[in-house]
């Protein structure tokens, strides 16, 4: 798909592809090594399912394509107002909007019914001065959608929000001196800028409300929303039919894998990279306006619902959990883990964007795209048994094994996220300067070093607050490792609330907001600086 | 297995882990499901009460989950280092049974109170209490008495349930109605259709929406209100009592057969029902004791109404139709 000229252009790097080529396998095999140890332990025949499948996948993908296209939209409104409007606690804003995609999205959806819900703030509000409720827009189809669009809308504005924010000054100065109105700067250069990120997070998006279980469940007000990971887990829980989850694991990853090679196979598209010192440019008048409203609504619908989640937790008494030794435990736990998934996840992203940037060739980078999304494919409860038995195959004790489980999953649960991040301004680079390494004769470890490294550092940080966030999260991959002793924050959450503590949960939820907004304002930073110093 | 774990971080840390050294004591491995290891569960107070009277050390080793240990166990067969189970239930039970893994636990356990005397071979049961709709009375004057006086209520009465597929108490639900309700089970579904807010997967979901306001009233266990009064001192969560009766939720253990210390796994048994055992449980577990600790109950569990009639479902019945019953409430909610 890409012209040879392209090619022509490309510094040769055949270590990168190679490598990339190589982990691409790996995961593939990792997977598949899976859905093998689930077959080999699989006693008897599949009871067959009692699941309408077409119907589900029907309900499903209506549900995700939905969702995709909604939060695509959204976010990119969300991003054009964020890049445009400056104010106290930008940063602070941006960072709390990214932080709903890594918060366990039980909190998000108790934020949302804290705001939106039959007892939320908007009915109180409306009962006190109207005397008349909006009813529960919360539940239902609808309530599904508006949690999956602020988990994934926020996510996605913050991605182009860093592309936005990378358009070379140099542009900007041009299009300022043309006279751009708002509508011209919007399709001439903000749209050519975020079109690179559009493909990878549509994909992420919709597989992530295909597969998306508690969410659905929750807020879907019956098994008539319900998702195909529903019935996996109940295959492998509830009836023990381990051919029959395989089968309907197989076929998730067969529907999952369309989309993923539909986002994998297209082109690359020339994206801009790196901090651009941009001039101010305000647009005037209605554009403004416009933003101003955008981001009024998004706080609105997005951030308050985190704010909520904030408020409950503070007041509920967070002197009490802080003061217990387990609670410190589990946050070195988390911090360890976090870490550890995070820089994992970055070297495996940087191998398969690397290579990935390095090919001209269509198939290869189809091949090197799909693997960063094996992880949202195969149903969680598939490799969290998958994984038990691997373990249990290659003679380890299941719980000395746990935490290297947890971050291997971790970063695979990561990986797509951080593709989409680093993915796009590292082919961009790849393809804008590539005649300049080719005659410059830099090495692969000369062209990542001092070409790369220093555009890329603010997108290494947003990577690793993305991966650090996530990791800190739920340990459902070790379901069945034997958890008592390996606590991290949202598992102690989830624990809290499975025991009538909701206070303790509200002050851990509240706890892990504030330790990822913190993440996603100052790594960024961090990073865009230490970049630049080694330049 | 605890040792690997911290191990495991250690390695992970870069620390140099002094490994503990092997003790001789003879070891009893225990799974169960992790809440009832957790911290707060009575996990860690029956450790420590059994170990004072055995020369021995119990290990706990949590799933996520009480039909998480079963399916663990299966996997494993007979390599598995489990000596015990504890915290299946007598939904569960039966088909436990079938996998062959059990052994009998040899126990006069005919001086337990329980709802329905105890005739199990191979299960113990260690804590019991029924399924109820929990309501709160600042904001559910008159609460239903019976699934039909539910049904007739206005739709705006909302109730919050979980799915009978991953959830214990969701399948408790579905029993309960068959075991009330038989060839009518379906019906009552249907009725209750309009007020169902939502379907979780997990009781704790269920339950915070019903705390939250969202619902009026969620399914959960009579001995519910029993921690609002006796940890946040709030007496206004209560148990609607249903005229039709209410199935019991018995948590049993049970030996595996492939036990390596099957004497030492009797005695832990003979202790979890003995009155030092049954002591821990109430207010860790928030279930009644199976013996009649007397005045060791917290007067909070002996105010709480018990419904006139426990409805009971054998094991066969179980067996046969539990899958048949599930698909019936998913059809009637659908």
């Amino acid at each position: 798909m890409i012209g040879t000229k392209v090619m022509l252009t490309l510094p040769h790097r055949p270590i990168r592809i190679l490598a990339a080529l190589t982990l691409a396998t790996a995961i593939a095999t990792l997977i598949a090594l899976v859905l093998w140890a689930i077959m080999a332990a699989a006693t008897g025949n599949s009871t067959g399912s009692r699941i309408d499948i077409p119907h589900l996948l029907r309900m499903t993908s209506i549900q995700a394509g939905l969702t995709a296209v909604l939060s695509l939209l959204v976010g990119a409104a969300l991003a054009w107002s964020l890049n445009r409007l400056r104010f106290p606690g930008r940063d602070m804003v941006v960072g709390l909007f990214a932080s709903a995609i890594v918060t366990p999205g039980m909190v998000v959806a108790f934020g949302l019914l804290s705001i939106w819900g039959r007892n939320g703030w908007i009915n109180r509000a409306s009962e006190a001065l109207f005397g008349t409720s909006i009813g529960n827009p919360a539940f239902g189809l609808s309530g599904i959608l508006l949690a999956h669009v602020v988990l994934d809308g926020a996510f996605a504005a913050r991605i182009m929000l860093a592309r936005l924010d990378a358009i070379p000054s140099a542009r900007l100065k041009t299009g300022q001196s043309l006279g751009l109105s708002a509508w011209q700067r919007f399709t001439l250069l903000d749209l050519p800028a975020i079109r690179g990120t559009v493909p990878g997070l549509a994909a992420i998006i919709f597989l992530l409300a295909f597969t998306s279980f508690p969410i659905v469940l929750m807020l879907g007000g019956g098994p008539a929303n319900q998702t195909l990971e529903v019935a996996i887990y109940a295959a492998v829980r509830q009836d023990f039919d381990l051919v029959g989850a395989v089968y309907l694991a197989t076929t998730q990853i067969a529907v999952c894998s369309l989309v993923i090679l539909a986002a994998s196979a297209l082109a690359p598209i020339p994206t801009s990279f790196g901090a651009s010192t941009a001039p101010r440019w305000r647009d005037a008048g209605l554009a403004q306006a416009l933003q101003i409203t955008v981001l009024g609504l998004c706080l609105v619908g997005f951030a308050l619902p985190l704010l909520s989640v904030l408020v409950d937790g503070l007041s509920s008494g967070i002197g009490r959990i802080v003061a217990k030794p387990s609670f410190w435990w589990a946050t070195a736990s988390s911090l360890l883990i976090g870490s550890a998934s995070a820089l994992l996840t970055l070297a495996l992203a940087l191998t398969l964007a690397l290579g990935r940037g390095a090919t001209g060739r269509g198939i290869v980078r189809t091949l090197l795209g799909m693997p960063a999304f094996a992880y949202l494919a195969v149903p969680a409860v598939v490799l969290s048994l998958g994984f038990f038995l691997l373990v249990r195959q290659l003679g380890l004790e299941a719980s000395f094994a746990a935490p290297f489980v947890v971050i291997l999953a971790n970063s695979l649960l990561a990986l797509p996220f951080a593709m989409a991040t680093l993915g796009p301004p590292l082919e961009a680079i790849a393809r804008t300067r590539g005649k300049l390494i080719r005659s410059l004769g830099l090495s692969g470890w000369q062209q990542f070093a001092s070409v790369e490294y220093p555009l890329i550092g603010r997108d290494i940080g947003v990577m690793l607050a993305l991966a650090f966030c996530f990791s800190l999260g739920d340990l459902g991959v070790i379901a069945l490792f034997g958890t008592q002793d390996f606590q991290t924050l949202p598992l102690m959450m989830f624990r809290a609330l499975g025991s009538y503590r909701g206070n303790d949960a509200a002050a851990i939820a509240a706890i892990l907001l504030i330790g990822t907004v913190v993440a996603f304002v100052g790594l960024p930073k961090l990073f865009e600086r230490i970049a630049h110093a080694a330049r | 297995m605890v040792k690997s774990t911290r191990l495991a971080l250690a390695v992970l840390t870069g620390l140099i882990a002094s490994p503990a050294f092997a003790q001789d004591l003879p070891k009893l491995t225990i799974y169960t499901y992790d809440g009832f290891a957790a911290e707060w569960g009575p996990g860690p107070g029956l450790k420590a009460g059994f170990e004072a009277t055995c020369v021995c050390t119990v290990e706990w080793v949590a799933a996520d989950s009480s039909i998480g240990t079963l399916r663990r166990v299966q996997l494993e067969g007979a390599s598995t280092e489990a000596d015990i189970i504890v915290g299946l239930d007598t939904a569960i039970a039966g088909e436990a049974r079938a996998t062959g893994l059990f052994a009998d636990h040899g126990l006069d356990l005919s001086g337990l109170s329980l709802p329905e005397p105890w005739t199990d071979g191979q299960f113990v049961p260690f804590d019991y209490a029924h399924f109820a709709f929990v309501y709160d009375s600042d904001t559910v004057a008159t609460p239903p008495k019976s699934f039909e006086e539910l049904i007739a209520l206005p739709e705006d009465f909302k109730i919050v349930v979980q799915d009978p597929r991953s959830a214990t108490p969701g399948l408790g639900l579905v029993l309960w109605i068959a075991a009330a309700y038989g060839d009518r089970a379906p019906e009552i579904w249907a009725g209750l259709k309009p007020h169902i807010l939502t379907v979780t997967r997990e009781w704790s979901e269920s339950y915070n929406l019903f705390l939250t306001g969202e619902a009026d009233m969620a399914l959960s266990y009579s001995t519910s209100p029993a921690y609002h009064i006796i940890s946040e001192g709030d007496d206004t969560i209560h148990a609607a009592i249903f005229s039709e009766g209410h199935l019991a939720q018995t948590e049993v253990a049970g030996i595996l057969r492939s036990s390596d210390q099957p004497e030492l796994a009797k005695q832990f048994l003979a202790y979890l029902t003995s009155m030092d055992g049954q002591k821990l449980i109430p207010s860790t577990n928030w279930m009644f004791p199976v013996t009649d600790i007397g005045d060791a109950l917290d007067p909070a569990f002996a105010t709480l109404p018990q419904p006139a009639k426990t409805l009971t479902l054998t094991d066969e019945d179980i067996a046969a139709n539990s899958q048949r019953w599930i698909d019936q409430m998913l059809a009637a909610v659908q």
